[in-house]
This record gives C-alpha cells, structure tokens and sequence, in this order.
C-alpha cells in the first residue's frame, strides 16, 4: 500500500485534517509574520533615512569642500546641497519678516519628499524636487504676514523671487524646530544673486549624500578622516523617526504572535499525531499479522508524513505570502516608502517550524506505531508503547524554545510565554488533579446527571488533568494575545486622541497672553496652559566648566535650551528621583528631564550654573523627571520655581488643536499678532494616527488567524478523549439512558474541563501578561479585571460546546453502530 | 501484575503435521487465544520453543517474524480485522503488497469471485455484512497461499446460519489449496469437521 492511498484513505478519519490544517496555520502565520516584520522594517529604515532627507549628511558653519561631491559622484553615490541661513525677507519698501531660509539644489530631497500646497494652509501635496530658479516657496504663515498671494513678488536681499507655492513639509526639518522664523525655500543657484551670504554670516551649509550601502560605507571610511573642526558627520542612526516606538511594539506583537502560533500549532500537531497513532493501533496490528516489518510500518507512515508536511509547507506558505500581501495591502497607502522585498529567509523559518513540528511532534507518536504488537489482532487490551512520551515531550519543548527564538530573536519573550506555559502546565496538572477529585465527593450527592459526569472526570482523571493543562496553554495564549492587543491598542490612542493638540504657539510676549488665550476661548479652540519661557544656557556642573563647542559630537558640553517655570509638577510628568519643591519656594533649584540628565551625567545634588541672557544663575538639582514625549503638550528639559526665574525675560508658549477646517483662523490670527510664531503639527501628526490605524488592522487580522489556531488545538484536544467518552455513551445509550442524560452529562464532563482550564489560563495569563508588558515592551502593567470571568466563561462555554458537539453522533446514531466504528 | 507471574499455558508438546486440519476447543479462559498467538508468531514465548517448517520462531525477532508470517501464514479472526479505511479488494490486496507481488490485483479479485463477492470488491467493511465481512477476510487469508492459516473463533459473531456457510467455504478452500488448519473455537460442531480436535484446559492440553 502506499503512502498516497493511504492518506487519502485516511482523510476522513478527521486528525489528519487537523494535522494538515496546524501545519498550514503555523507555516502561515510564522513565514506571513516574518515576511511582513521584514518588509516593514525595510520600510522603517528608509524611513529614518527620510528625515535625514538623504543617507549620510555632513553639515558644517562654512563652506563645505567642493571637490567631494565629484568623489561621491564616481562612487556611485547621490548628492544634493543645501545652505540654511536666516534674512529678512521684504515686499515693497515697509512690509517685511525675518525668515528661515533654505537654499536647495534640484537633487534634494535624496530621501523622502517635500510637500507644498498651491495656496496657503491649503490641500498638501508631494513633490520630488523644490523651486525652481528666480522662484520661492512661502510658509504659510509668510502669506498673511507680508501679504501676498502666489504669483506676488518677495525680495532676499539684491534678488527678487515669484511666490510659486506654499511651503509645507520637509523631510529633514524635524531638528531646527524653535530656532528661526518661518520657512521659506529657495533654488541653490540663486544664492549669489541675493548677496546676503557673506563671509562671517550666520549659514548652515550642508551636503547630502545617498546611495548603495557599501558604497556609501566605502565613501564615508573615505571622508571621515578629512573631516575638520566644525564639520560634522550625521547618518541615520542617529535620527528616529517619531513612529518608531509605536512599530517597535507593533512587531514586537507580531512576534509574540507568531512564536505562540509555533506552540499552538505544536501542540495541535502534536496532539492529532496521538490521535492519529492511536486510532492506527489497530490497522498497524493488522499489517503485521499479515506480514509487514516494522521498518515497512514505518516507511509507510514516514512517507506519509512527508507528503503530508510538504503539501502543508506548500500551503502555508501561500497563505504566509497572502497575510503579508493583505498587511501591505492595507498599508500601502499610508507608507511614506514602499517596502522592500522581505527575500526567502521568511518561508525557510516557516518551512523549518513545519519540518520542526513534524519530527518533534507528529513523528514521535507515529514511530511508536513500527512497534505495536500484532498480538493486538488476537488481544484487544494490548497498549501501545508509550514509555518514551515523556522524551517526546521534553524534545518537543526544546524545538520549541529554539523554534520561538529563533523566530523572535529574543529571549525575553521567549522566556516569558515559556514561564507562562511552564505555570500552566505543572501548577495545572496539580490542580487539575486535585480539582476534579473534590468534584467527585460533590457530585457524589448532586443528581444523576451530574454524578454521571463527574465520576467520568474521575475515572479519566490523569487523562482529563493533562488535557485541562492543554486546553488552558491554548485559552492561555489567546488571552495573553488579547491583553497585550488591547492594552497596546489603548495606549496608542490614549497618546493620541482625536482632539490631541496639533498647533504649537510659541514665542508669544507677556503683554499677549491674556488677548490670545480669549481668542482661543472666542472661536472655541481647545488649548493648554501657557507656559513661561526663558532661553539659557548649561555652562557648569558642580562648578567644572563644561566644553563650549556645539561641533564636538559629545553629550557632555554646554548647551541652549528652554526653561520654564512652575510650582507643580506638568500633568504626564512623572518623578524618577529626589522630590518636588514646595510651591512658593525661594530656594535656587532646578528639576531636569530624565535623558536630559543622563547625557549631562548629572544627579540629584549637583549644582548647575546657567547664564541667562548675560547673567550667570545656579541652581540645585531637586528632581529628575520622565516625559512623554508623544503627548503633543509642552515640554520641558528643565523647570524651574517661579520665583528664581522672575526677573529674567521670557516668552511664553502653548498647543492647541485645530480641525482641519478651521485652519482659516490661523491666516487671521497670524495678521493679528504677527510675532507669535505658529507650528504646524497636524500633516505629521495625521500620518502618524493613520499608520499607527493600520498597525492595528494588522495586529486584528493576525489575532484572528492565531485565534484559528487556538481553535485548532480546542478541537484536536476534545476530539483526543472522544472516543472513549462516545464509548461509554453508546454502552449507556444502549442500556436505555435519555438523550438528555447523555448529552447533560457530556456538557458538564466538558464545561467543567472548561471551566478549570479557564481559571488556569487567566491566571498564567495575567502573569505572563505583566512580564511581557513590564520586562520586554516597555509598556505599563495593569491588572485586567474583565479578563477573569472571560476567561473562565469562555474556557466553559467552548470546551463544553466543542466537547458536546463531537460527541452528538452518539445520541443521533443507534449505539451498535457506534460501538462497531470505534 | 508486579511480582506475581502468571503462567497461562503448561508443559503444552504438540505437533502438527502438513495438511493436517487441528481443532483446539476449551472455554473461555482457558488459554486457547494466548496459545494461537504462540503458534502463530504473533507473541513470543517466555519458555519453549514453536518452530515451523523447521523454522524456531523463538529465534526470530519481531522483524523476522513478521516476514515469516507473512509468507507462510494467513489468519482468519473473530472479529474479521478488515482495515475500514480500504475496499474488500484493498483489503484482499495488503498482505499481497506488502509481499511485494505485482499481480496482487488480480490474484485479489480472483479469490473473492471465488468467496462470491465479485459484485463488492469496491465497498468498505462497514458497507458489508458481517458474513460478507468474514468472506473478505477468508479470501484474504488464502490469496497469499499460507503453508498454515490459523483461525481464531472464525463463527464467533455471526448467527448459525452464515457462520456454517463460512465454515463450508473455509474447509473448500482449505481442501483446494492444501493448507494446513489450526483452528481455535468452543464450536463443537465446527470441531467435529476437523481431522484432530486437541482440548485445553486450564493451561494443559488434553487429545479427546
């Protein structure tokens, strides 16, 4: 007989389909994941290269050397140039703003694309290159400020531009967020023409590269040693894209999703290959009788297991190809780049999970099957050789923390669904134990039904505690996927709400405050609280003067930033160290933000000497604080108490939100008070929610397909005690027992398996749950209440109903046949 | 049991010749089935030798003794032991296949024309009737030509009727394809048609 026609044979037996059906679904899942963390971390590497806005800048105060742009060029390498400078910009002979301009040539951006609208604040639009020559892109708030319209005349210093467009967004812009004026982009040719870049100006000037990377490595290897004092070198490690964190976490799921898939699918293939074997007892007794050798048993079901395994990897891999395609196709769109390749390394791990699960799990119980006694023919209470399980099962368990590792290149959450499943499975099998024999004594007075039921949860006790451990491993890790999809869902949104502030008002006079802040009452415009400002620097740490240059690429030198003031602690922000000062305190102390602090090395205690304007202040560390920075509210490095900051000059600022329609107001509002500068956040902020909406669709769709898979092992795990429940049914049915009785006994036998595995799993879960949050994502546990009567109505409700389905043939069919099919 | 043996059978010293057909009768219990799987090699004994044909089966390992039985053994069962999963003329086919004979197909369909199933080949054990069933399994048992067919209860599960028509059929084809016949049942009827009728009781083998 061969392996083929054996197969097909036995189709209809049921476990071979669940067998099939975990293989596909680990396949699937483990190479659609992995392709699609691939892909995607394609994606956010070109990402970050897009707010560099090339691959590799070098930026310096004067004139970069020319001669390094041809080198790159013969090194295969894109380049682009860029001058930034600060200068008045005018239209006639009174109507003038300082701005910030940006001087590009026609090859920038290397990476990433600018946007521009064709009238202020209006639709936004991509582009690949920026003005051209003798013209000029204005932001938005230019418009109102001088105005102008496009078409309308501005003049740089010697030079006169046509007004083209509204300058949007530039990939690189993210780092000189407060410094200057408004944005206005210019051709780098027209430089000379303006005459105001003089030797001695206040400039940027910058060189863009891009390209292959050993190339680019091979080039920078070059060119780093030529670099001199105030030339500095930046490459993409350096700058984050502010999406990052949320796709970290994201693939971090996808991960522990695929990694529980492997042990999901493990333990369906595991448990349907017993099955399997068990009902193959017998056929195998027969072969021998009549004649086949061990080796030839063997052969047989090793062919076939093959088939079967290479059918499944096969399949899988489609559906692996179809998930990530599925992913990108609700992607696509929002992607600011297209994501590259994800290569075959995907469908190696996915065939290697399958290869894995067959030779640890599926092969072991089918091994035994060369050894069963052809005896049986005559002695049908011959057993199968089962000494070895206990190997099987520790070999199973290896493949799978290797399985899982190797996936998820990470032992921490390897660790943790492994502690989650080690609790599970020993505490379980414990309590099961003991659970269903209190149950007994219970039940011993209760009705007949329940009696029935109880004592068959007895009877099977070792049997029934190991599938209660299996059944919970399987509710466990559904909820484990649940709690972390929730709780990273939420805290995503809670970043950022709907009305989340997307306009940041800085640079407002005192004198502003009070007509601003009843502006944005009038027109109903939702704000935060105005925060002082006063720019200074960082000269000091306990009295040792620190460096001064700003080119040396170190974290300890002196530093600009902005301070605020105030006597309570911002909401969102949380103490690390020291204490909070008491309101109304004239003691000179400073409170720093945790990085801010850690770059400085500076600790509670140490003494900072500040200069302010012109004057030099110290002040005490009192405090360290943790911000989220994600919150689009004010931040600060450093506070201050009100008083010790009093008599210095300050500005102040605020955020607010603005829907999409009312953006008119800003064009009033910037005529209004024309030294308040406006910072628009909204376009990047919009990218983000959309992204972060798309990430959630995947991690739903790939719930599902685990949630599939955790059916699976629901049902491969029933239908594991089946036959000898549907054994005892017939023998009962045939003694005259109600359908009623039967199918009452069945659901409570089940429900109440149910129920324990239910009560283990949340348990297991919620400790796996708060590793996993506390140690691996970065995230903030909190206990879930809901999860406790979920989990334990939901492990009784689908067991019981699982359990009593596969039995119903017993009650619809006479026991004679019954009898004579097992 | 830990710690205690159990000795089923006793000081058992039995020969049997070729062509020979043996019945072995004794009530439940009393050791028949467990001396069967001895004679037959589908158990090894803890002391004693079985040999056939000059072969001592003790000496084979489970390996050796299955390509024994298969070429020089066939069984009919009580309870038929067809495999459910494959057709009356898969099951007529396996032992041959596994022998590796090329012509299993139709040496398969010429003995169970001869069983008068040629109308079934195609159906499943479940779609036949427990006579039907039996059938199968004899057609089975003799396709691979066995030196001996050893049968165990083969009347067990089937009324009077069919179980007479079995045994017409199966002492025909014995006759026809000079098999030697080791049968195993607490049918007295079915025993008086063999040459020799050995009983056991208790474990100890008595000649009636």
């Amino acid at each position: 007989m061969t392996a083929t026609r054996m197969l097909a044979r036995d189709w209809r037996g049921g476990e071979l389909g669940v067998l099939v059906m975990a293989l596909v679904l680990a396949v699937g899942v483990v190479s659609g994941i992995s392709a699609f963390t691939t892909r995607l971390q394609s994606a956010l590497v070109q990402e970050s290269h897009r707010f560099l806005a090339a691959d590799y800048v070098v930026s310096s105060g004067r004139a970069l050397p020319q001669e390094w742009l041809p080198e790159a060029e013969t090194r295969g390498l894109q380049q682009a140039q860029v001058l930034l400078f600060p200068s008045m910009v005018y239209v006639g002979e009174d109507t003038m703003s300082l701005a910030s301009i940006k001087a590009v040539n026609d090859d920038y951006p290397l990476r990433g694309a600018l946007t521009y609208s064709t009238k202020p604040f209006g639709d936004v639009l991509p582009t690949r290159s920026g003005p051209a020559r003798g013209e000029v892109w204005l932001d938005s708030r230019l418009f109102p400020l001088l105005h102008v319209a496009v078409g309308d005349r501005i003049t740089i210093g010697e030079a006169d531009f046509v007004v083209a467009a509204a300058a949007r967004t530039e990939p690189d812009q993210g780092s000189s967020f407060w410094s200057f004026g408004p944005r206005v982009l210019m051709h780098y040719d027209d430089i000379p023409a303006t005459g105001v870049v003089q030797p001695g100006s206040r400039v940027e000037y910058r060189q863009l590269y891009a390209g292959p990377k050993p190339a680019l490595e091979e080039f920078t290897r070059w060119l780093e040693p030529q670099l001199q004092e105030g030339q500095s070198a930046v490459d993409v490690n350096e700058g984050q894209p502010g999406i990052g964190s949320a796709l970290d976490r994201a693939e971090s799921f996808l991960l522990l999703a695929g990694s529980l898939a492997v042990v999901l699918a493990g333990v369906a293939v595991a448990l349907a290959a017993r099955r399997f074997s068990e009902r193959h007892h017998d056929y195998v007794a027969i072969m021998k009788s009549l004649g086949a050798t061990s080796g030839a048993v063997n052969r047989l079901y090793g062919s076939s297991l093959l088939l079967l395994g290479g059918a499944a990897t096969v399949l899988g891999c489609l559906l692996g190809w179809a998930l990530q395609a599925a992913f990108f196709l609700l992607f696509a769109d929002q992607l600011p780049v297209q994501p590259g390749s994800s290569g075959i390394r995907p469908y190696a791990i996915g065939a290697t999970t399958a290869l894995t699960c067959l030779l640890c799990f599926a092969w072991p119980p089918l091994r035994r099957l060369g050894q069963a006694s052809p005896l049986r023919v005559l002695r049908r209470d011959v057993p199968l050789e089962n000494r070895r399980a206990i190997g099987d099962y520790v070999l199973g368990l290896l493949a799978v923390t290797l399985l899982m590792w190797w996936y998820s290149q990470d032992w921490q959450l390897t660790l943790a669904v492994l502690a989650g499943l080690a609790v599970t499975a020993g505490l379980g099998f414990c309590l099961a134990l003991t659970l269903l024999r209190g149950g007994r004594l219970v039940g011993m007075s209760a009705g007949s039904i329940w009696r029935l039921a109880l004592a068959g949860l007895q009877r099977r006790g070792v049997a029934n505690a190991l599938q209660v451990v299996i059944f919970a491993m399987a509710i466990m890790m559904l909820l484990i996927l649940l709690l972390v999809r929730t709780s990273l869902i939420d805290e995503w949104q809670a970043q950022l709400p709907a009305d989340a502030p997307n306009h940041f008002m800085v640079n407002i006079g005192p004198e502003d405050v009070g007509a601003i802040e009843q502006l944005l009452r009038a027109e109903a415009i939702p704000s935060e609280a105005f925060y002082p400002m006063v720019r200074g620097r960082i000269m000091s740490v306990n009295g040792e003067n620190l460096p001064a240059t700003d080119v040396v690429q170190e974290d300890r030198r002196q530093r600009e930033s902005n301070f605020t003031w105030s006597d309570t602690l911002p909401v969102d922000n949380q103490l690390v160290a020291g204490k909070w000062w008491a309101p109304g305190t004239d003691e000179a102390l400073v409170s720093l933000e945790e990085e801010f602090a850690q770059r400085l090395k500076i600790e509670v205690g140490d003494t900072i000497g500040f200069l302010v304007g012109a004057q030099p202040l110290e002040a005490r560390v009192a405090s360290i604080r943790k911000l989220q920075w994600q919150s689009m509210r004010p931040n600060f490095f450093l506070i201050l108490p009100p008083r010790l900051l009093a008599s210095y000059p300050a500005t102040f600022m605020t955020s607010f939100h603005l829907a999409a329609a009312d953006k008119e107001f800003l064009n009033r509002f910037i005529r209004t008070f024309p030294t308040v500068t406006v910072i628009e956040m909204d376009i990047v902020m919009e990218q983000i929610r959309t992204i972060i909406n798309q990430v959630s669709a995947a991690i739903n769709l790939v719930l599902v397909v685990i949630l599939a898979a955790g059916a699976l092992v629901l049902v491969a795990g029933v239908q594991a005690s089946v036959d000898a429940r549907m054994h005892e049914s017939a023998i009962l049915r045939a003694l005259g027992a109600q359908r009623r009785l039967i199918l009452g006994g069945l659901l409570i036998e089940f429900a109440t398996l149910g129920l324990f595995a239910g009560l283990l799993a949340t348990v297991a879960a919620e400790l796996s749950v708060y590793i996993l949050q506390s140690k691996v994502m970065d995230m903030n546990y909190a206990p879930t209440p809901w999860i406790w009567p979920v989990g334990i109505l939901s492990g009784a409700l689908l067991i019981g109903g699982l359990g009593v389905f596969s039995c119903r043939k017993v009650v619809s069919t006479s026991p004679v046949t019954v009898l004579r099919e097992l | 049991m830990a710690g205690t043996e159990l000795e089923i059978l006793k000081g058992i010293t039995l020969e049997i010749k070729s062509g020979e057909s043996v019945a072995i009768i004794g009530a439940s219990g009393s050791g028949k089935s467990t001396l069967l799987g001895l004679l037959a090699g589908l158990d090894e004994a803890t002391a004693g030798v079985v040999t056939i044909n000059g072969t001592d089966l003790g000496a084979l390992d489970e390996d050796g003794r299955a390509r024994f039985r298969g070429r020089y053994i066939g069984f009919v069962f009580q309870s038929f032991q067809l495999l459910p999963a494959l057709t009356a003329l898969e099951n007529v086919m396996l032992p041959l296949e596994l022998q590796g004979q090329s012509k299993a197909a139709e040496q398969a369909e010429h003995y169970l024309r001869r069983v008068e199933l040629g109308a079934r080949m195609g159906h499943y054990p479940l779609q036949l009737s427990g006579g039907e069933q039996q059938r199968v399994a004899l057609a089975r048992a003799f396709a691979s030509k066995p030196a001996i067919l050893f049968a165990d209860e083969p009347t067990g599960n089937l009324d009077t009727r069919t179980g007479e028509h079995i045994i017409d059929l199966l002492f025909e084809l014995n006759r026809e394809e000079g098999t030697t016949l080791v049968l195993v049942t607490h049918d007295q009827a079915l025993a008086e048609r063999c040459q020799r009728r050995l009983r056991l009781d208790s474990g100890a083998l008595v000649t009636e």
